[in-house]
């Protein structure tokens, strides 16, 4: 083999070489752009799912809230109804005590 | 010679190939503290939100109870009002009526007396004025006033609901025995009064 020969196949190998690390780092920064693009999709599915949750527990707890508002509005009207009954039943005595009072007070 | 360059060559290659594996597996290391910190990143964000969550709920939660809680209290003391002004209405239709029952005199001369001792003077000026009073029997009563008290029968009740106001002569010292002041001076008793014969409490 001629030293010109030679000299081409070593110019040859390092470009050889030059490409194989080429390609890693290729490789790499693809490695890396994947990467980043799964993290973005695993906090975008993360916030999503959390968003999705928090609406369905403001959804539940209006629900209950207003169930339980609803409770308080039947008290409530049950309770008035007594006083009427209360006020019909009672009202001639309390006007007489009234009376009562202012004349004998 | 051929032979070592053949060495050289494999050298070469050798070398560029551990480098390429060197970097392949630096950014695989990379690519899992990349998706380590994201996974931990977003549990955080995640949690952020659902803890805010929970605040936003319990808020909303209390806001619901306490705005209906308090219109239905506004409710009942709404009914509680109705029915006790309701009562004071009687009372008052009683108490304009009282000329025509059988309490008339002896509330009379009671609430003269109270006017005129609470005046305190020898000459008190005693106006008298009753729904439906007969105006004789209204001066009748001067027999039993003390000496030099002045007795006017007023034509119209007093204070519209009738009663008996005592002042002295020079109209200084005024002292309001009408049923409208005394439903007034017994406020509150009256409708604690009502307020325990209706509901009890």
């Amino acid at each position: 083999m001629s030293g010109i020969e030679a000299v081409r196949k070593i110019v040859e190998t390092e470009a050889q070489a030059k490409r194989i690390v080429e390609e890693a780092e290729s490789r790499a920064q693809e490695i890396l752009a994947s990467a980043s693009e799964q993290a973005r999709n695993v906090r975008q599915t993360s916030t999503a799912e959390a968003e999705q949750r928090k609406v369905q527990r403001l959804r539940e707890t209006r629900e209950k809230a207003e169930a339980d508002a609803r409770s308080s509005d039947v008290e409530t009207d049950s309770l008035l109804e007594n006083y009427k009954k209360l006020f019909e039943n009672r009202k001639d005595v309390a006007a007489k005590k009234a009376v009562e009072l202012i004349l004998g007070g | 010679m051929a032979e070592s360059l053949e060495k050289l060559h494999k050298r070469i290659l050798s070398d560029a190939k551990l480098k390429a594996a060197g970097i392949v597996e630096q950014a695989e290391d990379k690519s899992k503290q990349i998706l380590g910190e994201a996974q931990a990143q977003a549990q955080k964000d995640a949690d952020d939100i659902l803890s805010r969550a929970s605040l936003e709920a319990e808020s909303t939660r209390r806001s619901i109870l306490s705005s209906r809680i308090r219109a239905n209290r506004l409710r009942i003391l709404d009914e509680k009002n109705k029915i006790v002004q309701s009562v004071l209405r009687t009372v008052e239709k009683s108490l304009s009526d009282i000329a025509s029952s059988d309490q008339f005199e002896s509330t009379l001369k009671r609430f003269v007396a109270e006017a005129v001792e609470a005046v305190g003077t020898d000459n008190a000026v005693v106006k008298i004025g009753f729904r439906n009073a007969d105006k004789k029997s209204l001066q009748s009563l001067g027999q039993s006033l003390p000496k030099g008290t002045k007795l006017i029968a007023e034509e119209t009740a007093v204070d519209d609901l009738g009663g008996v106001v005592a002042s002295d002569p020079e109209g200084k010292m005024i002292f309001n025995n009408s049923f409208r002041a005394r439903l007034e001076r017994l406020d509150n008793e009256l409708l604690t009064t009502i307020s325990l014969a209706i509901f009890g409490e």
